[in-house]
């Protein structure tokens, strides 16, 4: 809860999880496994630890439900010292989601939701109406799954089983070790949208485990980059972990594909698109002849009554054919919405016949254009930008050192 | 025999099993009326024709005095009582018993809990019956203990390979939900481990029926009474009466085992 | 009278009773090894013979020994030959299990491969598959043998060989001060041959695997 009497000094947004130099240490190990970590973790964000495997991130998360003791340090939750509490009245506050999901395989779909619920000593009536509205909440028809068992589930349907039941009695908090990491590519890709989605309602803070860091950066408000011992090398927003590289670990780790990584994270909407010459369907040779002149471009966007995008229409193909415009030249299959991300613009760009792709708003109606140039200078700017940015923090730093001395 | 050998997908090949319920053939897969009434309907006619047969049969007095109701229904209710007491027995020793070894402070006891118990199996069954006899005294309680002592293992090692091969992602997922070590035990580790428990408690239970047979020779009684009854006074109808009633007996429980054992395992599994 | 006063007055005697019990053993375990690999190289391939032979190899196991004995005596008599085939009998569903396993877990690119080099079926089986499965089947007659040398103890009730017989005299005799040692050295006999036999297995297993698949 906000404290009025605190200064302005304190954090912009209140912390959910504090790690409070955290540490384990494995008996009969020579390092420690975790090695003094402190760590804030926002009330109300997904906060990513990605790091090569064996950095401890795993470890670090399970001390957050004390799965694993930390041999020394706190844990800070909701402003309560749980280090020595009861841990597992602990977890009960805690959703935890594992790979294997872990759903108990003699409990039905419902009963391994209501596991929490009912240690807690919820009424039945509750439960029932809790456990449809989760399975509802997950994409799964309460109808239909409530009574199977986890035997006759798809994988990516356990997965949504999985998450229903971390969030059975509505934590604050959920922790979720690679949830979607067993599952095939294209049902993880929806099932990351779509716990995203989930995500803007219920405002959950997430502690998320992940070696993969396109997942991370799909993801994250945050991402801590872990090296061995669970050390922090940077801890920040994906924006500017791939604009600006803590170091080269951090460059290492995400790769060279940096800011193509960013397109992710660049909406079309932020862009500024480019006109292309557009006629109706109806249109004169005349008057598409006039639009094409009128511009430096090599073909006309065909669009019907409603402005939205028919053809491409060059302008040989118009002086070869004499058949209507919306059966000559190429369709323009490549349509994406203003809140899609560069990344998506530039796949649309690859699959389509014609490599331009026409933004159009809730309607369809024809907006501008997203071309490759557009993209390309865009990545450039990103680029320059982390530059420059580096640089200024290097400045602020040396600067900062130099009042010190 | 290893405790846990290499894990094999079908059950019934498990290479490290003892008995491996050969009625199961007549059940089937599926749970049918004709899976579960097809057995008991040939031993009865096995039983049926063998009365059948003595009928035919010019019976002295000493047949007449072995393989009459009454003799014979005695020497099954004493069968019965022994097979099912020292199961009971066995169960409320080897379950708790199997708990207690495979939680993590009893690690280090194990290897020599498992050694006694292997050369305990290679103990012949009516060697230890005789010892009790000859040092304690003879009847029930006797036979009893050395029915115990020689059907312990396959429940306890049931036990805890049945606890041990529980998914460890089903526990950790348990755990992190806050359940206490004591609910997991409860509610996740041993009822996973059913099926595998009442496996082993369905071979204790055969192991038993069989070894009651000879509880005649420290007269405890039982269908050994009446095979050996025929065995001394070299009346071989009766020798083969009493062996055909006792192998029907000993099928019918592994069949009724059989069926318990998938009856009552967790839905879902 | 102690074990080891009752040893010294017996021990020549207690020996030959061993031996013979031990040749028991050796007998049954050689007649249902090679019945039962016979039958498990049979019908490993096909669903419903492999069910049928592990059932009623597995009825065989459930029938109680004293029952098993009785319903030989009436059509064989007396003597060691019901002993033997009673005995064989309980050998054969872990032979036959472990043969169908271990068959059966036989990586099959192996043996198409095999089959792509142009070895026949039996080549196939006997220089590929069953050496292959050679460690599970071995398990399944050591686990054969512990099992017929405990049972082979009651075989004296219907005149057969081995220890069984100095177990019922013993009972025979309760009372007498020669009773307990009889018995306890008798049982004492099995136990050792069944470390021995044991051993035994060990020594075989490691002499006949083929290195490459050996633990």
């Amino acid at each position: 809860m906000p404290d009025v009497t605190t200064t302005a000094a304190s954090q912009p947004t209140e912390s959910m999880i504090s790690l409070q130099d955290l540490s384990k240490i494995f008996p009969g190990q020579p390092k420690p496994a975790v090695d003094s970590i402190d760590m804030e973790i926002p009330a109300g964000e997904i906060v990513i630890l990605v790091g090569p495997s064996g950095c401890g991130k795993t470890t670090t998360m399970r001390l957050i439900n004390r799965l694993i003791e930390p041999t020394s340090g706190r844990i800070i939750l909701e402003g309560e010292d749980v280090t020595k509490v009861n841990p597992d009245q602990l977890r009960r506050r805690i959703g935890y989601v594992i790979q294997q999901v872990g759903l108990f395989p003699h409990h039905t779909i419902s009963d391994n939701i209501a596991t929490v619920p009912r240690m807690l000593g919820w009424d039945e009536k509750r439960i029932r109406s809790r456990v449809d509205e989760l399975l509802a909440m997950v994409g799964l028809d309460p109808g239909t799954y409530r009574d199977r068992y986890p035997k006759n589930l798809s994988g990516g349907q356990r997965q949504r089983a999985g998450v229903a039941r971390a969030l059975s009695a509505d934590p604050p908090v959920m922790l979720m070790d690679e949830p979607f990491g067993a599952i095939d590519p294209i049902t993880r890709d929806r099932l990351q949208n779509e716990f995203l989605r989930l995500q803007q309602t219920i405002r959950k803070t997430i502690v998320f485990v992940t070696h993969d860091i396109d997942e991370a950066i799909k993801m994250g408000d945050r991402i801590a980059i872990l090296r061995e011992g669970s050390k922090i090398a940077q801890y920040d927003t994906p924006e500017r972990i791939l604009a600006a590289p803590a170091d080269d670990f951090v460059a290492d780790f995400i790769g060279a594909g940096a800011s193509l990584k960013r397109l992710g994270l660049t909406r079309v909407r932020d862009i500024e698109l480019i006109p292309w010459p557009t006629a109706g369907v109806d249109a004169t040779r005349t008057e598409v002849l006039e639009a094409l002149r009128g511009s430096d471009k090599g073909a006309v966007l065909i669009l019907d009554d409603q402005r939205r995008p028919v053809r491409w229409v060059g302008g040989r193909e118009i002086q070869r054919s004499d058949r209507p415009l919306a059966e000559i030249g190429l369709p323009s299959d490549a349509v994406v919405q203003p809140h899609a991300t560069l990344a998506d613009a530039l796949n649309e760009m690859l699959k389509s016949r014609f490599g331009c792709v026409a933004v159009v708003d809730g309607s369809g109606a024809y907006m501008g254009s997203v071309e490759f140039g557009t993209v390309s200078s865009v990545i450039q700017e990103l680029r320059r930008d982390a530059r420059e940015r580096s640089r200024a923090e290097a400045d602020e730093l040396h600067a900062a050192g130099a009042v010190n001395a | 025999m290893a405790l846990s050998g290499q894990p094999v997908a079908d059950a019934d090949l498990n290479p490290g099993a003892l008995v491996a319920g050969g009625t199961d053939l007549f059940r089937g897969r599926r749970a049918s009326a004709m899976g579960y009434l097809g057995l008991p309907i040939v031993l009865a006619a096995v039983c049926g024709i063998l009365f059948l047969w003595l009928g035919t049969q010019d019976l002295g007095s000493i047949e007449r005095r072995s393989l009459n109701f009454e003799r014979i229904s005695t020497a099954f209710v004493e069968h019965m009582a022994l097979a099912f007491v020292s199961t009971i027995f066995v169960i409320a020793i080897a379950v708790p018993l199997g708990v207690l070894l495979t939680r993590p402070a009893a690690r280090p006891i194990v290897p020599p809990v498992i050694a006694v118990a292997n050369i305990g199996q290679a103990v012949p069954s009516i060697g230890v019956l005789v010892i009790l006899a000859l040092i304690w005294t003879i009847g029930f309680w006797p036979a009893i203990v050395a029915l115990v002592a020689y059907s312990i293992l396959p429940v306890l090692r049931n036990t805890m390979v049945g606890l041990q091969q529980v998914d460890q992602p089903t526990i950790e997922a348990a755990r992190g939900m806050g359940m206490t070590k004591r609910a997991v035990l409860q509610k996740i580790e041993l009822p996973l481990a059913v099926p595998v428990i009442l496996a082993g408690v369905r071979t204790a239970l055969v192991i038993n029926v069989g070894t009651a047979t000879l509880a005649t020779f420290v007269n405890a009684g039982g269908l050994g009474d009446i095979i050996q009854g025929g065995l001394v006074s070299n009346r071989q109808t009766v020798v083969l009466a009493g062996s055909v009633l006792t192998a029907a007996l000993a099928l019918f429980i592994d069949h009724i085992g059989g069926i318990a054992e998938t009856r009552l395992s967790p839905k879902g599994l | 009278m102690t074990i080891l006063d009752y040893l010294a007055a017996q021990g020549g005697r207690l020996l030959g009773l061993t031996i013979e019990h031990a040749i028991l053993v050796l007998v049954s375990v050689t007649i249902s090894t090679i019945i039962g690999v016979t039958l498990g190289v049979l019908t490993y391939r096909t669903e419903r013979p492999r069910r049928t032979a592990l059932a009623i190899t597995g009825i065989f196991l459930t029938i109680p020994s004293f029952a098993l004995f009785g319903l030989l005596v009436a059509p064989l008599g007396l003597g060691a030959t019901p002993a033997v085939i009673a005995l064989v009998m309980y050998g054969l569903l872990p032979i036959v299990r472990n043969t169908i396993t271990g068959l059966r877990s036989v990586d099959p690119a192996i043996v198409e491969s095999a089959q792509g080099m142009g070895m026949g079926r039996y080549r196939r089986l006997l220089r590929i598959e069953l050496p292959l499965a050679w460690p599970i089947i071995l398990t399944g007659v050591r686990v054969a043998a512990v099992i017929i040398v405990g049972i082979a103890a009651v075989a004296a009730v219907v005149n057969g060989p081995g220890l069984g017989k100095d177990i019922f005299r013993a009972l025979a005799r309760v009372g007498t001060p020669t009773a307990v040692p009889q018995a306890v050295s008798a049982v004492l006999g099995i136990i050792a041959i069944a470390i021995l036999i044991d051993f035994f297995f060990m020594i075989v297993a490691r002499l006949t695997t083929s290195r490459g698949i050996r633990a």
